[in-house]
């Protein structure tokens, strides 16, 4: 790749994904927003990790725990030292997001496949309508989840009354508060709309293009450093959406392609935010500063 | 038979034809209904200009059209085919509501996606997208039905 991303090798292109798809010591994951995209049609030999049903604890709202992971990785045949590669729909956001999950367990070898499901589709690449294989399992130890990744609610507040940067990630009608009360759906947002005081808005899409890849890094650095003023380094920064999902994508970009040290994913989000009793909320275009 | 009865049984028998099998062959069945769907016809294709049709809560397209064909309902729709699991609902809507009243279909069970086995297939936070479909048809229903 001649991007200049500051992480280059944990993307991979279509063509090198269809040269070692047979490759033991690799394993394709597929994750989509849409779970039937995948009984559609796969890439030959992937297999499918479902952000909700099997990263996401069933009762609890959290992600599985350590031993859930090794299992759920075990039957996968993914093992410490295999290389997970994670594609999918909407630009790659859920597989970013699975992504952020498996760092969150400390697997080393994560990587995504630039382009997603559009660009494999786009360019008429093998897909097979198959049930999912299986793999011989896997030996599988998962560390105790990755803080330095993820963010809090307690931490996010601190963070906002220090004046620290926040990127929000949601589209704009999102951010200033205008879109809130969806016709007939009050109960599955929030009960307060807007953003977090002094957090910046760049929507998720910003950083790929219509081929569903992400951009240079030049147009990265203009969109993120020049335009949105975030620090090229030493701040910690902490991205969030509405359920940590597109936030994750940003989080890839700023941690892998930018080269941002001090990341946080915050998955409560906004739909934890927006009912939480007595934070700070600003309303309108503007940052706004947190009290 | 009256409609109601009719409409009454299909759901019973859609409900037993999913909730039935374990969430695998589940998700098939949607898949295959999502592919049953016919393309919308013509005479509607102009009309998807008009944003009404469109279903605002989904991310991805998707345009409803009811009408009436002598007192009983008819549902069109197009589903943008990255969406196959909404595609699949409107599919089992369209086959639940084709011919009913709209009066039956203004009230129907909201428990609807629960019932069918949907929310264990596809997991809570999927719901929303289809919610609104159905609310949608409802809410068409109860319009011409006044």
């Amino acid at each position: 790749m001649t991007t200049g991303y500051a992480h280059p090798e944990v993307l991979v292109s279509t063509e090198w994904v269809e040269t070692h798809r047979q490759d033991p010591r690799v394993r394709i994951v597929e994750s989509d927003e849409d779970v039937l995209l995948y009984h559609q049609g796969h890439i030959p030999g992937a297999v499918m990790i479902d952000w909700q049903r099997d990263l996401q604890h069933q009762v609890v709202r959290d992600y599985i725990d350590p031993r859930a992971f090794e299992e759920l990785c075990a039957s996968k045949g993914i093992s410490n030292d295999t290389t997970v590669v994670f594609y999918g729909d909407k630009n790659n956001w859920w597989a970013c997001y699975a992504f952020w999950t498996f760092k969150l367990f400390g697997h080393a070898d994560c990587r995504v496949m630039n382009g997603g499901r559009k660009r494999w589709e786009a360019e008429s690449r093998p897909m097979v309508r198959e049930p999912e294989p299986q793999y011989p399992r896997g030996t599988y130890r998962a560390a105790a989840p990755d803080l330095s990744i993820r963010a809090f609610r307690d931490e996010v507040l601190a963070h906002a009354r220090a004046g620290l940067p926040l990127i929000d990630v949601r589209s704009p009608g999102e951010y200033t508060g205008e879109l809130l009360h969806m016709p007939d759906y009050p109960q599955e947002g929030a009960l307060r709309g807007g953003h977090i005081p002094g957090a910046i808005n760049v929507p998720w899409s910003k950083a790929v293009q219509e081929d569903g890849t992400f951009k240079s890094r030049a147009e990265l650095e203009q969109l993120y450093f020049e335009q949105a003023g975030l620090p090229r380094q030493g701040q910690p920064v902490i991205a969030y959406c509405r359920i940590g999902e597109r936030s994750s994508l940003t989080w890839f970009v700023l941690t892998y392609l930018l080269g941002l040290p001090r990341v946080k994913n915050y998955d409560g989000s906004w739909t934890e935010w927006g009912n939480l009793v007595g934070v700070p909320v600003a309303k309108g275009p503007e940052p706004g500063k947190a009290t | 038979m009256t409609g109601s009865a009719a409409l009454g049984d299909r759901l019973e028998q859609l409900c037993q034809e999913f909730a039935g099998l374990d969430v695998r062959d589940r998700l098939e069945l949607l898949l295959e209904y999502a592919e049953s769907l016919p393309p919308l016809p013509e005479r509607f294709a102009a009309l998807r200009q008009d944003e009404s049709h469109r279903v605002p809560e989904c991310q991805t397209p998707v345009y409803l059209f009811t009408e009436l064909e002598d007192g009983r309902l008819r549902l069109h729709a197009e589903v943008a085919p990255e969406a196959p699991t909404v595609k699949g609902f409107v599919a089992v809507l369209r086959e639940l509501v084709t011919g009913a009243l709209p009066a039956e279909v203004a009230t129907l069970d909201v428990d609807l996606l629960r019932r069918l086995g949907l929310v264990e297939a596809l997991g809570m936070v999927r719901m929303r997208g289809l919610h609104a479909v159905f609310q949608r048809i409802r809410n068409e229903a109860r319009r011409l039905a006044a």
